[in-house]
């Protein structure tokens, strides 16, 4: 489509000012299961979405349909849109910033210069691997993907930026049997290098995240101590991300509204967002409104330092835009818990009695984002003076989130983060309320 | 749009080597998006949708690939390009599209796009002076307006070619209730396979919003719930999703195929207690998970999964018929091209028995009634589930008494079923979005009210 063309129209229609987002992508995913090659996807897309400024408000339109006869259709659509919109929110089309930052690493051709053939054999070779480590494994899917993003902003005051991302992700969905009880294990790494791929570590991690959990069993009711997984911390963290939205807190519905400065967690947590993290496709220089993006801590300390905020938000705050304004809404980057220095097992020997928490199931509907309060099912371990007693499984953990920050008592050195860049330490909480026979 | 000849060459790329099958999927959506948030209208957004999705198989092994692109040679390369994963002597399968059928199974009166902004607009309006008038303590109310045309043509090397129309609507209504202690939600979202007139003809807006404010209201002055195991009288409507979380995936061909479903291999036997009787029906007039077609271009159908307890069917798609060496059940699903189908729920509900709700509530000494649910998930291998109760109360001595929060109900699948012993005579559905391999799909679910007579409830409160 050409820009310009688009750009003179939308002016000759009264749109003050207009913006285009480009997206190609292109992606690959490969499944194995039982020795077939059961998924084998390929596909390359695009999509521009548009945002225009007509009598003060934002409209908004996308299609996947691009050529300079859909000219007409997106100029009327966003009048159409803006026409209506009644918020007295100012919008902004940003001019750009004098400086962004040059971010590495956040594309690499090694996932292109391994042909499909050789990663089919990997990924076959990869579930051959996991069945090998213990006899009470049923079933493996093992999977590979990788995909690239192309990123084209322009706008109508001359601002043009590009990015181009990738990553590539290889696991296994582990399924083991003891003849009486089946449990399931989930192992996967994320990278845009594909030497960083660990066969044997993926196939032992995912292997024993399934094994370990046989005969789990509810433990009894009561408040434990909890040592919750890295993969499990990240899993609760990303329900409450909007908690930090500056536009959830301007709508008051976010629980942090008016505490900046105040100290909502344990002084040993650390909240970062940080766009600059390498091999990351959440990571780069500038947002999806062309703003700067900027490495942060919200929490620091245990004290809340800010929020996430877009061009809007800011301006209501009269304040900068921390870069966080995407297409989607106001959303971090790469969001995690700073790791500590404890290690995993020391954090498992310090327990009296208490439970390792690996998962957390069904947190998009059993964690409130509105009033902090979740109740989830889990499964773990239970420890008695230190040492794993035995596997804990259908059995619910329930707190508040804010209330557990506060409850932190330990935070450990393995970072992981999971499919969409929300990352955590394993960490340990004082107490929560668990529910099982 | 793609013609006959176009879709036939693009087909043969597909077999030129020694695949067995091949389908193409085209899709052109036109959807809105209405928000509104603190009464002010915050985003419009509409979005055209395109795209063409290729899916080549040989037995019920089979490759995807899609695009944008609706250039032929675009399109030939893409399925030539899939047909290379298959080794092999071309079979040299000969076939030619049948006479394109319209599937028109379900009346649309008003066609959005005749409506304008400014009457969907209104609609929220009054929506959200419905739901903040509901109380004083209403702090804030969200309100989502969706709707959408999907035009989808499949054709394949089985001379299959259709062209099917999906209108479908949706009005979901979020309200929040504070006080100094905490702030609490309700939500309502019906939707169904309307056009506009589901807003006259169908629902009552203002009634919609009030239920969310209700809920909200009733949550804000709320006990925390007990935990521990304890009967659970389940409501009619969103009730449905315990049989559709905790039985519903599980009897899918995704999980089913593969032997990895706690219902793997057990037609015919006793999976449910024998006062359960579960259906899904894709053939409902207008309903939420309904359309004339599946996205595999087989007419939509009702299918008795369980009768009387006893497992009668599952739900599958066509290439997994080949894995399982049953039949197809028409179930093949997408949200979009962007997804290959495969097997899925469309409208599942458990059917009506004998008792009344009344006589389940007095026929209960202590327990919870979950009157409204809210999300879950389920673990198809193990079966164990998880739902949260969007607002519940205790049930004592046979009388539904205080109100109590943040409860979730976990256990598996295959007990809960063989625990239900009551089930009343009150069916209702309600709409949900319905996410699995094949993206996220509109689903119903419904029951009328049943009783379990043990489930384990987490709460915060502890111990009861």
């Amino acid at each position: 489509m050409n820009f310009e063309l688009l750009f003179k129209e939308a002016k000759a229609k009264g749109i003050e000012d207009i913006q285009v987002y480009l997206a190609n992508d292109s992606d690959f995913e490969i499944e194995v299961f039982k020795g077939e090659l059961d998924t084998y996807n390929i596909a390359s897309t695009k999509k521009l979405s548009v945002k225009g400024i007509y009598n003060g408000k934002m409209g908004t339109v996308s299609t996947e349909i691009i050529n300079d006869d859909m000219i007409d259709f997106i100029v009327d659509s966003i009048i159409a849109s803006a026409k209506t919109i009644d918020s007295e929110d100012e919008v902004f089309i940003y001019e750009g910033d004098k400086e962004y930052k040059v971010v590495e690493g956040l594309y690499n051709s090694s996932l292109y210069e391994v042909e499909a053939k050789k990663k089919i054999e990997d990924v076959f070779n990869l579930e051959k691997l996991v069945m090998s480590k213990d006899d009470r494994i049923r079933m493996v899917q093992a999977f590979y993907g990788d995909g690239s993003r192309n990123v084209l902003i322009q706008n109508s005051k001359g601002l043009k930026l590009e990015k181009l991302v990738n990553t590539g992700i290889m696991g296994v969905y582990v399924i083991a049997s003891d003849g009486k009880d089946q449990r399931t294990g989930i192992e996967y790494s994320q990278s845009n290098d594909y030497k960083d791929f660990n066969f044997e570590e993926l196939a032992t991690l995912g292997a024993e995240k399934a094994v370990s959990l046989l005969g789990a069993e509810p433990c009894e009711s009561g408040e434990y101590e909890i040592l919750l997984t890295n993969n499990a911390s990240a899993s609760l963290l990303a329900p409450y991300v909007s908690m930090f939205s500056a536009e959830s807190v301007q709508k008051d519905v976010s629980l942090l509204k008016g505490k900046v400065g105040e100290v909502v967690g344990s002084s040993i947590v650390t909240i970062v967002d940080d766009p600059f993290m390498k091999k990351s496709t959440k990571s780069g220089s500038f947002d999806d409104e062309g703003v700067a993006t900027s490495y942060k801590k919200l929490i620091n300390e245990g004290v809340l330092t800010g929020y996430l905020h877009n061009l809007k938000t800011a301006k209501k705050d009269s304040i900068k835009s921390t870069g966080n304004g995407f297409l989607s809404g106001i959303v971090p980057t790469n969001f995690y818990i700073k790791p500590g220095d404890l290690s995993y097992d020391k954090a498992v020997k310090s327990m009296k009695k208490g439970l390792i928490i690996t998962e957390l199931a069904g947190t998009h509907s059993g964690a409130n984002s509105i009033s902090g309060d979740f109740s989830l099912q889990s499964s773990g371990f239970l420890v008695e003076n230190g040492e794993i007693v035995r596997p804990v499984a259908l059995i619910t953990v329930a707190g508040n989130y804010l209330t557990m920050l506060k409850d932190v008592v330990g935070v450990c050195n393995d970072l992981k983060f999971n499919f969409s860049f929300i990352g955590s330490p394993a960490i340990k909480i004082k107490s929560l309320v668990v529910s099982g026979i | 749009m793609l013609g006959k000849v176009i879709i036939e060459k693009v087909l043969y790329a597909a077999l030129e080597t020694n695949a067995d099958f091949a389908e193409v999927f085209i899709e052109d959506k036109f959807q809105t998006d209405i928000s509104m948030l603190s009464s002010n209208v915050e985003k419009v957004d509409s979005s055209k949708v395109f795209g063409v999705g290729v899916r080549v198989a040989r037995g019920y092994h089979s490759v995807y690939g899609y695009t944008n692109s609706s250039l032929e040679d675009d399109l030939v390369k893409l399925a030539s390009d899939l047909a290379q994963s298959f080794e092999g002597e071309i079979l040299n399968i000969k076939f030619e599209l049948e006479e394109m059928k319209v599937g028109n199974a379900h009346k649309i009166k008003i066609l959005p796009s005749e409506v304008s902004i400014e009457e969907k607009v209104d609609l929220i309006k009054r929506a959200n002076k419905a739901a903040r008038d509901y109380d004083k303590e209403i702090t804030q109310v969200g309100i989502r307006y969706t709707d959408y045309v999907q035009n989808i043509w499949l054709a394949n090397t089985e001379g299959t070619y259709v062209q099917d129309t999906r209108v479908r609507t949706r009005l979901g209504i979020n309200a929040i209730g504070a006080n100094e202690v905490t702030k609490q939600s309700g939500f309502n979202g019906p939707g169904g396979h309307y056009g506009f007139e589901f807003y006259s003809d169908i629902i009552n807006v203002e009634g919609a919003a009030k239920e969310a404010s209700r809920v909200a209201i009733t949550m804000l002055h709320a006990d925390e719930c007990p935990s521990g195991k304890m009967p659970v009288v389940i409501d009619n409507g969103f009730g449905g999703v315990i049989f559709h979380e905790a039985c519903g995936h599980s009897l899918e061909a995704t999980s089913v195929a593969k032997g990895a479903s706690v219902f793997s291999g057990k037609k015919g036997e006793k999976i449910a207690s024998e006062l359960v009787t579960a259906i899904d029906d894709g053939t409902i007039s207008n309903a939420w998970g309904s359309a004339t077609y599946d996205d595999e271009g087989n007419l939509q159908k009702r299918r008795v999964l369980i009768k009387d307890g006893i497992l009668n069917s599952y739900m599958i798609d066509k290439l997994n018929a080949k894995r399982m060496n049953d039949e197809c059940t028409n179930s093949g699903r997408r949200e979009s091209y962007r997804f290959a189908p495969t097997s899925r729920m469309t409208n599942t509900y458990i059917a009506n028995g004998e008792s009344t709700f009344e006589e389940i509530i007095a026929a209960t000494k202590f327990g919870l009634y979950a009157k409204k649910m809210g999300g879950g998930s389920v673990n198809p291998p193990t079966g164990d589930f998880n739902f949260s109760v969007g607002e519940g109360y205790m049930i004592r001595d046979g009388k539904i008494a205080e109100p109590v929060r943040g409860a979730t109900l976990v256990g598996t699948g295959s007990e809960a079923l063989l625990k239900v012993d009551m089930v009343a005579n009150n069916l209702l559905s309600a709409q949900g979005m319905c996410g699995s391999l094949s993206g996220s799909i509109p689903t119903d679910v419904g029951q009328p009210t049943i009783r379990v007579s043990e489930i384990t409830v987490g709460g915060r409160k502890g111990a009861n």
